[in-house]
């Protein structure tokens, strides 16, 4: 009964005083919104096929030298036009040794390099 | 003289010279006073005699051995005839030392009859410069002669007179101690062997002097025990055992000590050994360090002494230490400080007990850690139940639970509390936080399911970077240094400081976006902040929900999505609204209220926008949400929750539910929600019109369905861990025995957690089935790499 009486009382009371209210403003209105995304390569194979890491982590090569997080994050992907995709590093040694991708033996040419 | 020598040199023959040596012969051996002439004269009949008579050799050795061995009868005689102990010893041994000091002097004049008989066999030349009075011939038959005579006969007389001297010391009378000294150094010089020297005095002095040390004490030790008791007996052991060590350095060699330090041990301690133990427990639990500290003194000497302490000690550990916690387990389950305090104090209480009763002896400390740990990984008080086993590889269905304590996850909240702006870290000095964490990080180490606390570690990280909330952003990054440092797996750690680095990258670009837009279009850049982060240092695959976001929201996205682009390419973004979060302005009838809400609050309450004065229903609200049914329940549990709870001052609650619920479960179908349009703050009993309030709360990183899957999860990393652990090795040894892979399985997770025997079995049996690896034909234990 109790609660009857809190929900109903001030509607019946406020009805009036917040029509006004929300024609001006909404009962609740944005401030700040602090949104979250998270970012991947869009690839299709999370796993390079070359150093067989994942393509969000820096590849094997670049984990080994140690070298810095700042310069992990240049490590970053490449699609063919068979749109397989690796490794930039890897890539750039593959190619040296077989101008194919080692997935589908297709001739390797660039569609897009990761940024 | 000399010159009537060399008329008649063809005269030099023994038997006439002899008389005319033999007078200074003598009083050398009386130790009378010889003239300087005489002295010379001496070597010079030597000389001649041996240069001259060659048969006379022999016959001069024969005689002088005769002359010794009655001069050493006539000694003997004059010992002898003292009755009594002391002074026998006395004379003994002035006799001995007037001889001794003759056998350096003597041997000199017939250092050419030594070489003489000697040349026989030996060329003079080669042997010259290797003489010295010790290896002379003269000299071994002075010191044998008397060896044979004299100290044969009385060696006994003289030793048990030596030995009751002892005795008597050591029950308090005080005599020369020289009488004792005296006795030994005549065993020891009497040695005319001189490859061992010791020889006659290790076969005599030492042994009865040993004998005698033992025979006091089988006697002494336990009447004295039986008098004293055995904490009393302690003290006298060890001042007995430190008296005889300065006794035998005055009356021994010091090649004896350590057999006669043996012997006393022997007789003193290990004799009474498990009498002495019996009272270890009981000293550790009533912390009696003094007496402990004695016991170990003792123990230590003792062969297999200290093992039972150590079991006694690691007993007492775990008994006090889970008796302690059993107390308090109420009050340390709510509160992690509490408990991590706890364990803290037990863990400061052993450590002190081993420093002042065992000095920090690297036995006791291990054995403290070996009990500590024991404590920390106990599952009575707290279970964190884990399914041991899982569809998917490596595992064959049936979940069971396996329970793990959950002192990993609280260690975590704790850490968290000092990490984020919390009542605690505000009260807490830099130097005080940092020494607690340091005191986490000490418990840490002895937890044996480390990647449970990392989960939760990482989950708390999270939160506080996303919901900006750490206090001290230099503390964190320390922290994950430390981490570091008590040798948490590196890729973690890792993962860790690219969150760091991450944050930063992801706070350029929301700078980048705000600038952008403020040209354009100002409301967006004044109202949105943008968290775009790496979804490999930072998500987990399951977290996502489907949410319908309120219009003002949703109209953000594709504006923020333009904007990624545009700065990279080659990427997709996924929007994790369970982790967004935001601030908006509730007006109503009192006045208007600032609310710090996750995004699925927002969506739940922007419902209302469109009929502020509604009940709307579960079914309704979930329909406008979109939210699943378990987040909805979550999300609306929490207001009803948090006003009853966590936040006492909100007097009245923003939502309004009917009928009353008690857990998220009872909510119906027909359960209706309205919106408090009486809610306002209180403050100091005043209703305010203006105000802010978080009703984040404990932000949810992980959703209801992940909860779900975190347990699993940990589970499902270990197996993984555990299958990549055995190929490692493998590949490594290309074949090793079952004990031997299990040993190194065991060294390489230990910082992670510790693999049990049944999952080391089905995944090595997984692994075979997938030709990873084969069992040995000759032998089932032995296992061979498959490349």
């Amino acid at each position: 009964m109790a609660d009857d009486i809190d929900m109903e009382k001030p509607v019946e009371k406020s009805t009036v005083s917040n029509d006004c209210v929300v024609k001006s403003e909404k009962m609740f209105s944005l401030k700040r919104w602090n949104a979250v995304a998270m970012w991947s390569w869009d690839v299709e194979c999370e796993i390079c096929a070359i150093c067989r890491v994942q393509v969000m982590d820096a590849c094997l090569r670049c984990q080994a030298e140690n070298r810095n997080d700042k310069e992990q994050e240049e490590c970053v992907v490449i699609w063919g036009e068979c749109n397989h995709s690796f490794h930039n590093c890897c890539m750039k040694l593959w190619v040296k040794q077989n101008n194919r991708c080692p997935l589908c033996q297709q001739e390797w040419s660039v569609q897009r390099i990761g940024k | 003289m000399a010159a009537s020598m060399w008329k008649d040199k063809g005269q030099m023959v023994f038997e006439e010279q002899w008389p005319l040596m033999r007078p200074t012969i003598l009083k050398l051996l009386r130790q009378e006073p010889v003239s300087r002439a005489e002295w010379h004269e001496l070597f010079w009949s030597v000389h001649m005699v041996c240069l001259w008579d060659e048969k006379s050799h022999a016959k001069m050795y024969k005689a002088l051995q005769d002359d010794i061995l009655e001069f050493i009868k006539q000694a003997q005689t004059r010992v002898l005839t003292h009755e009594e102990d002391q002074s026998l010893l006395r004379a003994y041994i002035s006799e001995w030392r007037k001889f001794f000091t003759q056998c350096s002097y003597l041997p000199m004049p017939f250092f050419q009859l030594e070489t003489a008989l000697q040349g026989k066999t030996h060329n003079s030349v080669q042997k010259k410069p290797q003489q010295n009075t010790d290896d002379s011939l003269v000299r071994k038959l002075m010191l044998d002669s008397w060896n044979s005579s004299i100290f044969s006969n009385i060696k006994n007389r003289l030793q048990d007179s030596a030995m009751k001297l002892v005795h008597a010391e050591r029950n308090g009378e005080a005599f020369d101690s020289q009488l004792v000294i005296g006795v030994r150094e005549s065993y020891v010089n009497l040695c005319s062997n001189s490859e061992d020297k010791l020889t006659i005095y290790m076969e005599n002095f030492e042994k009865a002097y040993i004998d005698s040390t033992e025979a006091f004490y089988k006697l002494k030790a336990p009447q004295y025990l039986e008098i004293n008791g055995v904490q009393n007996y302690m003290r006298y052991a060890e001042s007995k055992l430190r008296e005889e060590e300065q006794r035998a350095n005055k009356y021994l060699e010091s090649c004896s000590i350590a057999t006669l330090n043996g012997c006393c041990v022997n007789v003193l301690v290990t004799a009474f050994k498990e009498t002495i133990l019996a009272e270890c427990s009981s000293m550790i639990k009533q912390d009696e360090t003094e007496k402990l500290r004695m016991m170990f003194r003792l123990m230590d000497r003792v062969s297999d002494g200290i093992a039972p302490m150590l079991k006694y000690l690691e007993d007492h550990i775990i008994h006090a230490g889970l008796a302690d916690m059993m107390v308090a387990a109420e009050l340390i389950t709510q509160d992690s400080e509490k408990y991590v305090e706890r364990l803290l104090t037990l863990f400061n209480q052993f450590s002190l007990l081993v420093k002042e009763a065992f000095d920090d002896d690297p036995r006791f400390l291990t054995a403290r850690d070996k009990a500590y740990k024991h404590v920390v990984n106990d599952t009575s008080v707290f279970r964190l139940d884990l399914p041991t086993r899982l569809p998917g590889p490596g595992s064959s269905g049936g979940v069971k639970t396996q329970p793990e304590s959950r002192c990993p996850e609280l260690l975590a909240n704790f850490c968290d509390m000092l990490l984020r702006k919390t009542p605690l870290s505000k009260k807490l000095t830099s130097d005080e936080i940092e020494s607690k964490l340091k005191d986490v990080l000490l418990v840490l180490k002895y937890v044996q399911n480390k990647d449970v606390f990392m989960r939760f570690h990482k989950a708390h990280l999270t939160r506080r970077l996303i919901l900006d909330t750490s206090a001290d952003s230099e503390k964190e990054e320390n922290m994950v240094e430390w981490l570091r440092e008590v040798g948490m797996p590196a890729d973690y750690v890792h993962k860790l400081a690219r969150m760091f680095q991450d944050i930063k990258i992801s706070e350029d670009l929301n700078q980048q976006f705000k600038e952008e837009y403020r040209k354009t279009k100002g409301s967006i850049a004044d109202s949105i902040n943008i968290k775009i982060l790496n979804a490999g240092a930072w998500a987990r695959g399951s977290d996502r929900v489907t949410v319908s976001l309120p219009l003002e929201l949703e109209d953000y996205i594709p504006e923020v999505e333009d904007f990624y682009r545009k700065k990279h390419s080659g990427r997709k973004l996924q929007w994790h609204h369970h982790m967004s979060n935001g601030t908006i302005q509730f007006a109503n009838s009192v006045g208007r209220f600032d609310l710090d809400v996750t995004t699925f609050q927002m969506a739940v309450l922007f419902a209302w926008n469109e009929r502020p004065q509604e009940k709307i229903s579960l079914e309704n609200l979930r329909l406008a949400t979109e939210l699943p049914d378990a987040e909805l329940r979550r999300t609306l549990w929490l207001w009803f929750f948090q006003s009853l709870v966590a936040f006492p001052k909100l007097k009245r609650q923003l939502l309004i539910c009917h009928p009353e619920v008690q857990s998220p479960r009872d909510f119906t179908e027909n359960t209706v929600f309205a919106v408090n349009q009486d809610f306002s703050l209180i403050k100091n009993g005043k209703v305010q019109k203006r105000g802010k309030i978080n009703l984040i709360g404990r932000l949810q990183l992980s959703t209801e369905k992940s909860k779900e899957e975190e347990n699993e999860g940990i589970v499902q990393l270990r197996i993984l861990r555990t299958q990549e652990a055995i190929v490692k090795i493998l590949k490594m040894r290309k074949q090793i025995s079952n004990a031997q892979l299990q040993t190194e399985l065991v060294e390489i997770l230990k910082n992670l957690f510790i693999p049990s025997k049944k999952m080391i079995k089905e995944q090595v049996e997984w692994l075979i089935e997938h030709r990873y690896m084969k069992r040995s034909e000759k032998d089932i234990n032995t296992f061979i790499y498959l490349a």
